[in-house]
């Protein structure tokens, strides 16, 4: 049986859900030793579905370095003589994965869909392609949110990083938290979207915040918006944004140029609502509704509330 | 201040996407900038204008000189050279074994900063810039929305989940560029003449061979045909039909 280090990360006192999604997937794939790193991580750490964790607790590491915890990572790695490393597509998995792989001499997989023994599966522009590969090399993969079924809880043994943390001249001063509360797009099992057909930036506010906290979603955006400056990029949907795999993808007020539709159409169910019956969004939406969405919006809203 | 500027050329977003034979089909592309290297493009020249200096532009590319003009373009905004290593045979996708090529030439440049595009819009691996970096034996600082400069520091805001990490460096270091972080001007007329006499070199370059993965097989996501569009009398009805779906259907709320 080949070795499988799982990078994790916690999240307040809790191992992230994506994190535990990939125990589940590295399970099958061989003998998989978790590794948490950052500082007061060790309890929540050792909540990792994982037969055995490695925790590198420290003062040093209480933020995300990719100088420091690549060489973690491949400390762990070679004296565990693993042949996998494989993390979740967060905004840290995607950073560090390929640092590891450039230090470790090894194949690099990003931003996976799909991820087993039989073989990755990736997407190529903006998901417009699907790329399958079987690497047999040595290998690290950063891994998206697919609702894998979440790895077992597991009470193995624990162990403290012995090794040495390396110097690096990165130093984070503060994190800034954007939207406070607020669900991180990539992540959200619903997101609601808006696009030009909202007129103005103050319909975005008035419409589609309301609508997502009602249902929990996260915010998105079309390009179009995003380029007029209603909203931050960080809210893109599409080839030059995010991409988004959710069970539920409201599309309001977006017309579904091809690079939105690259960055969507792997959503489980799509809704869209817009007044121009011919607009290229209703092609893969499973639900549409042609309509004005000054009225509609808030109906929609109204009637989800008393669910 | 000295400052290296890494270019992939892209297919254009409008190319048709074909499958033949689990390959996509490519001879029909055209190329362009990856628009995130332009924001990198126009971050190196504003330091440049700040504090003086150098930008040079480095790609890795086949032998289609096609994309030469747009190159220019970067140029023309204020970059001062191009390099471009030839290969023949170029994959986009061999992102360790193409990062690899890249890092030697920077780092004959000898950069105080090098920065690029926090991703290629073909295959978003992500990967070129902290690759890049390791091999040069420097930090970096990805998906970075805002840099400034302060005499030889530099403070980067990087985006994450809900919020931005704030990293102060020194130099060297490799920062990848996120779309917020600046605004790509449009040159002047007289600044595009002026481009067209600036320093183009093409240099050849051998493919390395490298730990890469290799696709087996490409394909199309499967194509959601159109669903149904949900009638009714006024806005009432649509959505209380919508949401008879969602529940029994999709089950989703």
């Amino acid at each position: 049986m080949s070795t499988v280090i799982l990078v994790g990360e916690v999240e307040g006192n809790e191992i992230k859900d994506i994190s535990q999604q990939v125990a589940g997937v590295a399970a099958g794939m061989g003998d998989v030793i978790g590794l948490v790193i950052g500082k007061n991580i060790s309890e929540s750490a050792m909540k990792l579905a994982a037969g055995k964790v490695v925790i590198a607790d420290d003062e040093a590491l209480k933020y995300y370095d990719p100088v420091k915890y690549t060489s973690i990572v491949s400390q762990v790695v070679e004296k565990n003589g693993a042949t996998k490393v494989l993390m979740g597509a967060t905004t840290m998995g995607k950073d560090l994965g390929p640092r590891i792989a450039a230090k470790l001499g090894w194949g690099y997989l990003g931003d996976c869909l799909e991820a087993s023994s039989e073989g990755f599966v990736r997407p190529n522009f903006a998901g417009k392609i699907l790329a399958r590969s079987k690497p047999d090399g040595p290998l690290v993969a950063s891994i998206r949110n697919n609702a894998y079924p979440v790895g077992e809880s597991w009470s193995g043994s624990v162990e403290n990083f012995s090794g040495k943390i390396a110097d690096s001249t990165l130093s984070t001063t503060s994190i800034e938290k954007v939207g406070a509360g607020t669900i991180e797009l990539t992540e959200a099992s619903i997101v609601v979207s808006g696009g030009r057909g909202l007129e103005s930036p103050e319909n975005y506010e008035k419409l589609i915040r309301p609508l997502a906290t009602t249902i929990g979603a996260a915010t998105g955006a079309s390009r179009a918006i995003v380029d007029a400056g209603w909203v931050p990029h960080s809210h893109q949907v599409g080839q030059t944004g995010k991409t988004v795999t959710p069970e539920l993808y409201l599309a309001i007020g977006i017309s579904g140029a091809i690079q939105h539709l690259g960055g969507m159409s792997g959503s489980k169910f799509i809704v869209a609502i817009n007044k121009d019956p011919e607009a290229p969004i209703f092609k893969v939406a499973d639900y549409g509704l042609v309509g004005d969405l000054f009225e509609i919006v808030p109906v929609l809203k109204t009637k989800l509330e008393n669910q | 201040m000295n400052i290296a500027v890494l270019i992939k050329m892209v297919p254009d977003t409008e190319s048709r996407l074909e499958i033949v034979d689990g390959k996509i089909k490519e001879d029909g592309f055209k190329y362009m900038v990856n628009p995130y290297d332009e924001f990198a493009v126009e971050q190196a020249v504003q330091f440049k204008e700040s504090v003086g200096g150098k930008v040079t532009l480095v790609s890795l590319f086949s032998d289609n000189s096609s994309i030469d003009t747009d190159l220019r373009k970067m140029m023309a905004i204020g970059a001062d050279e191009t390099i471009v290593l030839r290969q023949q045979g170029y994959r986009g996708d061999r992102t360790t074994s193409n990062a690899r090529i890249l890092s030697k030439t920077v780092k004959e440049l000898d950069p105080d900063l090098v920065i690029c595009g926090v991703q290629g819009i073909d295959y978003y691996q992500a990967a070129t810039g902290p690759m890049v970096a390791h091999f040069l034996g420097v930090p970096h600082v990805s998906g970075v929305t805002n840099l400034e400069l302060d005499g030889d520091k530099l403070t980067a805001s990087r985006q994450m989940e809900g919020g931005l990490q704030i990293v102060e460096s020194s130099m060297p270091i490799l920062i990848t560029a996120q779309k917020d972080m600046t605004k790509v001007r449009f040159p002047a007329l007289k600044d595009i003449m002026m481009s067209k006499r600036k320093p183009f070199e093409n240099r050849e370059v051998e493919i390395e061979e490298g730990t890469d993965v290799v696709t087996v097989e490409c394909s199309l996501p499967p194509s959601r045909g159109g669903g149904v569009i949900l009638e009714g009398d006024g806005p009432e009805e649509k959505v209380d039909k919508l949401i008879e779906k969602l529940k029994m259907e999709a089950k989703v709320i």
